[in-house]
């Protein structure tokens, strides 16, 4: 950017005279208003509707309620009633569970499905193809999906591996994990897409040396792939992390949040929508967030510039 | 300032290297190695089976079970077994799915048509103009991008109460804009930086002034980003379910979109749910989604890897 300006700045300045030098600078003015006319639009539509809500929300959940009405300040009351409140930690204990399973099978069995892909020729086309329909397919049919197949009666799953009536999802531990199942198949060739996207920037030769130095494929692996790799995996890591914290479709349609399977998300939802209480559902997506957000920062610190240049770029 | 303006060159160079140099170079080079063991080609081959068939099969199921007819043959798991019929799909459509896909279609559409419009003028601003704490900009970028939507819901339901806004498309795609902009604006941008200077420069020596620059010259020379960019919002507008559920969540007459009304199709016999209706409904849904993907598979690809979001 700065290069732009004074090569298009300097240019004319050089070959004109004093006269014309005045144009270029008019024309670098227009451009910083430009700039700034075309970034306001994004900015400050992003500014009122996710800025300003959290504001808001803040606001709301030092507030009590009765149903819907207003009963004025309630100070810290609504934290305390969330932090106290058994469900609260349930959900909390789920959705950890849930992120760090899932993304961690996922990062593993996309790992795998990237370097399959970026070894083997024949029918990677296809495969790269097929790989975008669970992609494609929205969460909520996925999870319908997931939800008949491990159904107890007719269940696919059941009939497959000789399981006769066993029950996925009317129990804790097996609801998480049929949960965790769908989200890692849905995810996980996403993943892979993004890691194969890395694989294919590390150039050809590197492997030919290492392999003439006597690496086997392990060692090349360990020893180029991976570290190589890390910006793409890290970024993979932190966007996959913060999703799967904010998980709502899956659990909500296959299990309602039964069984120990409610989210975070399900559980703010609830409190806005089943048993409205604007205070408390205010306090705990207050929570929520902070908790998400800090993740997220833990990540972007841990990542530091990299992250915000290597994303611009990526 | 350069800084966020140089590596995105670099990497978009080295993508669209990727896509097209090294693969082959690769390629040969294993090539030579692997004449020695054609059985280690085909084993490889055989293991992307694994990935179709991870893949592709739940979605086989799906379509089958849409196709079978009756209670009977619904409860049995078995695949193959008959009689097969279109009677979930008429009755998909006795159920004001229309209506669903009609709403879904228009709050997808604008969320795609306002992110791109906005989006790319940011984009644009910030690959190529002049413009103060470029970093920054991008840091809150990055920081909105992190932002769980449940943190909307009860704020924006209180809002969107007092202002009438619940149960209407404007309910929803204006918070699903806000939400789809950062991705939007990291994707374009990668695209808007990687394509040429010189062009741009040319335009400008002739005397275009720099919005004619962007119109004339960046904007058709982006259309392949900006097209791959708004396939990738109207996929995540389209399946988006938290904020569809919270803000419109009956009455497919207003506002209810395809995943809501799909979450809460009921059967006749209550807790039983239709299997047969929805899987037939997610089908109809699913297989236009599936043709954009295969048709658009490249560009899909690259925007995704330039966003690194899921949608």
């Amino acid at each position: 950017m700065a290069a732009t300006t004074t090569d298009t700045g300097r240019e004319p300045g050089v070959s004109g005279g004093a006269d014309r030098s005045g144009g270029p600078r008019r024309r670098e003015m227009s451009e910083t208003t430009l700039g700034k006319v075309f970034v306001a639009p994004a900015i400050l539509l992003m500014a009122l509707v996710a800025l300003f809500p959290i504001l808001y929300a803040m606001v709301l959940s030092l507030q009590a309620y009765t149903g819907r009405q207003n009963q004025g300040w309630a100070g810290l009351d609504n934290y305390v009633e969330a932090l106290t409140n058994d469900r609260f930690w349930t959900a909390l204990q789920f959705t950890i569970v849930f992120t760090v399973t899932s993304v961690a099978a996922e990062f593993l069995i996309g790992l795998g499905f990237a370097l399959l892909m970026n070894q083997a020729f024949r029918g990677r086309g296809v495969t790269r193809a097929s790989i975008l329909v669970p992609w494609v397919i929205p969460t909520v049919i996925a999870a319908q999906m997931w939800f008949f197949m491990f159904n107890v009666t007719p269940g696919f799953i059941n009939n497959v591996f000789g399981l006769g009536d066993f029950s996925w999802l009317g129990q804790s531990g097996w609801a998480s994990f049929a949960v965790i199942f769908a989200d890692v198949w849905k995810t996980a060739p996403f993943v892979a897409l993004l890691l194969l996207a890395g694989l294919q920037t590390i150039p050809g030769d590197v492997y030919e040396g290492a392999r003439v130095d006597g690496a086997g494929m392990f060692q090349r692996f360990w020893y180029i792939t991976l570290p190589l790799l890390k910006p793409a995996i890290l970024v993979a890591l932190l966007f996959r992390t913060v999703e799967a914290l904010r998980v709502y479709d899956l659990p909500q349609v296959m299990t309602g949040g039964a069984f120990n399977t409610e989210s975070l998300s399900i559980l703010v939802q609830q409190y806005v929508v089943r048993t409205p209480d604007p205070g408390l559902g205010s306090a705990l997506s207050t929570i929520t967030f902070i908790f998400i957000l800090g993740v997220g920062m833990v990540f972007v610190r841990f990542l530091g510039k990299e992250l915000v240049i290597g994303e611009e770029g990526r | 300032m350069s800084q966020p303006g140089t590596p995105p060159t670099q990497t978009a160079a080295a993508q669209r290297e990727s896509r097209e140099g090294p693969p082959k170079k690769k390629g040969s080079d294993q090539g030579v190695v692997e004449q020695r063991s054609a059985a280690q080609i085909w084993g490889k081959s055989a293991l992307l089976l694994v990935i179709l068939l991870w893949c592709l099969f739940p979605f086989f199921w799906l379509i089958m079970t849409s196709l079978k007819r009756g209670d009977r043959a619904l409860n049995s798991p078995d695949l193959f077994q008959g009689p097969f019929g279109l009677q979930n799909y008429e009755a998909v459509f006795q159920q004001d799915f229309l209506l669903n896909l009609r709403n879904s279609l228009a709050v997808a559409g604008m969320t795609t048509i306002l992110c791109v419009v906005i989006g790319s003028f940011a984009a644009y601003a910030l690959a190529r103009l002049p413009l103060k704490r470029k970093i920054l900009l991008l840091s809150g970028v990055l920081a909105v991008s992190l932002f769980p939507p449940v943190a909307l819901v009860p704020p924006l339901y209180e809002l969107w109460r007092t202002l009438g806004l619940l149960n209407t498309w404007e309910g929803l795609y204006i918070p699903y804009t806000s939400f789809t902009l950062p991705l939007t604006i990291f994707i374009l941008t990668t695209f808007f930086a990687s394509i040429p200077k010189d062009l741009e420069e040319a335009a400008r020596v002739d005397g275009a002034s720099p919005f004619k620059a962007f119109y004339r010259v960046i904007f058709p020379l982006a259309a392949p980003g900006v097209f791959a960019a708004a396939i990738i919002i109207f996929v995540a507008a389209w399946n988006e379910f938290l904020l569809a559920s919270t803000f419109a969540p009956r009455n497919a007459e207003v506002a209810q979109t395809v995943p809501v009304a799909i979450a809460a199709f009921t059967g006749a016999v209550e807790f039983q749910r239709p299997i047969g209706t929805i899987t037939a409904a997610c089908v109809v849904v699913t297989i236009p989604m599936i043709i954009v993907a295969l048709l658009f598979q490249k560009r899909i690809v690259s925007g995704l890897t330039a966003g690194s979001v899921k949608g």
